[in-house]
């Protein structure tokens, strides 16, 4: 098996035989991986090219950041309404803590993540499903001013009730 | 189901573009990797999901922190239903994409496989929380 790398313009096009552990697709489980266009380059070398090489390079650690975020909450999340199985008083006590102003801040950056993660997620899919190498930077700008926009109109929504109310 | 990168062209380089980034995207879309067409598919259906849950649990101070919302929501089999399948695609979406980073660094098989078997038992243990929450949630417990 071997891998492509994408030529930056002037560049030789260049194709590296890799053992299929690096690159291949299908290692361990078919549910559970998938790694197109694997460059094999160091994680460090990879970070600092991607970031000089590609407009979406901040897209693209931000998406990561999100999801990791988005991951670890949800850990919590399942973990803190399982809480409603022991009943109203245990839930009640449990959403106390949620409730609590760091936490009121928390929920409102998760907003924030989610909305970026999602966005960016449908702009992904777009780049991805269609034929979408051809207008991704057009798309990732109207990704931005789209999503900024709907950030801003959605925090005053739903926060004008929690924050300005009483 | 391999990835097989050395797939025959499917379209028109013409049409495409010559672009060889282009023609490397429009690869790997037909590719068949699995995880990687459930990663955008799980991802568009928790755009619906994730959005619509949050501006349900916010679109009023208590609508997300309130026992009484949180069980005249879970007396309906709908949301019960849908919670199920949140749980799940949450869970399967977030974890192949952790373990998505996890295989962007060269590992040791041994380390890999270690990794690989600490994300899938904490999925199903959490996801198995999850849904125990949702289908043994009895309102009528004080
Ligand atoms: C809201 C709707 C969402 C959409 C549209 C979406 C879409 C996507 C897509 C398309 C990818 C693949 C990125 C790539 O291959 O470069 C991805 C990665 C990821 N997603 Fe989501 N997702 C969503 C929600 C979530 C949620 C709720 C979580 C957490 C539970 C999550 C966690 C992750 C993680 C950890 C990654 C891996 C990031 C990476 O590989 O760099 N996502 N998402
Ligand atoms: C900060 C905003 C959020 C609040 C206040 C909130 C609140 C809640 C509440 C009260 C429930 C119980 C069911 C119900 O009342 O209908 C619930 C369930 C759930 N939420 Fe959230 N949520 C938030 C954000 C999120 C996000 C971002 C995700 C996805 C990553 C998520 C995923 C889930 C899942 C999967 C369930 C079902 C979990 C189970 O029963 O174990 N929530 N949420």
């Amino acid at each position: 098996m071997t891998l492509e790398i994408i030529p930056e313009k002037g560049h030789a096009p260049a194709t590296l035989p890799l053992p299929n552990f690096v690159n291949g697709a299908t290692w361990i489980s078919p549910l559970m991986s998938y790694t197109p266009n694997r460059e094999p380059f160091s994680a460090w070398n990879k970070l600092i090219l991607a970031y000089r090489r590609y407009s979406g390079s901040w897209a693209y650690i931000l998406h990561r950041l999100t999801g990791i975020g988005l991951v670890v909450y949800l850990f919590i999340h399942i973990w803190a309404l399982s809480s409603l199985t022991r009943g109203r008083a245990a839930f009640m006590q449990e959403m106390q803590t949620f409730t609590s102003p760091p936490w009121k801040v928390a929920e409102w950056l998760l907003g924030a993540l989610v909305m970026f993660h999602a966005f960016n997620g449908i702009r992904i899919a777009i780049v991805d499903l269609g034929s979408g190498a051809r207008y991704h930077k057009k798309l990732l700008a109207a990704v931005w001013v789209v999503g900024v926009a709907v950030v801003v109109g959605m925090f005053f929504l739903i926060f004008s009730t929690e924050l300005f109310a009483k | 189901m391999a990835l097989d990168v050395q797939a025959a062209p499917v379209l028109d380089p013409e049409k495409v573009g010559s672009n060889r980034l282009v023609r490397s995207y429009s690869r790997a879309r037909r590719s068949g990797a699995p995880a990687w067409w459930l990663q955008r598919v799980t991802g568009l259906a928790l755009v619906v999901l994730t959005v619509g849950h949050y501006i349900l649990m916010h679109y009023n101070p208590v609508s997300g922190h309130d026992y009484g919302e949180t069980a005249s929501r879970l007396a309906s089999p709908w949301f019960k239903g849908i919670y199920l399948g949140f749980i799940t695609i949450g869970m399967y979406h977030g974890l192949q994409g952790i373990w998505n980073i996890v295989r962007d660094y060269k590992l040791k098989p041994a380390v890999g496989l270690t990794i690989f078997g600490i994300i899938v038992v904490a999925g199903i243990i959490f996801v198995g929380v999850g849904w125990n929450t949702i289908l043994t949630f009895d309102p009528t417990k004080p």
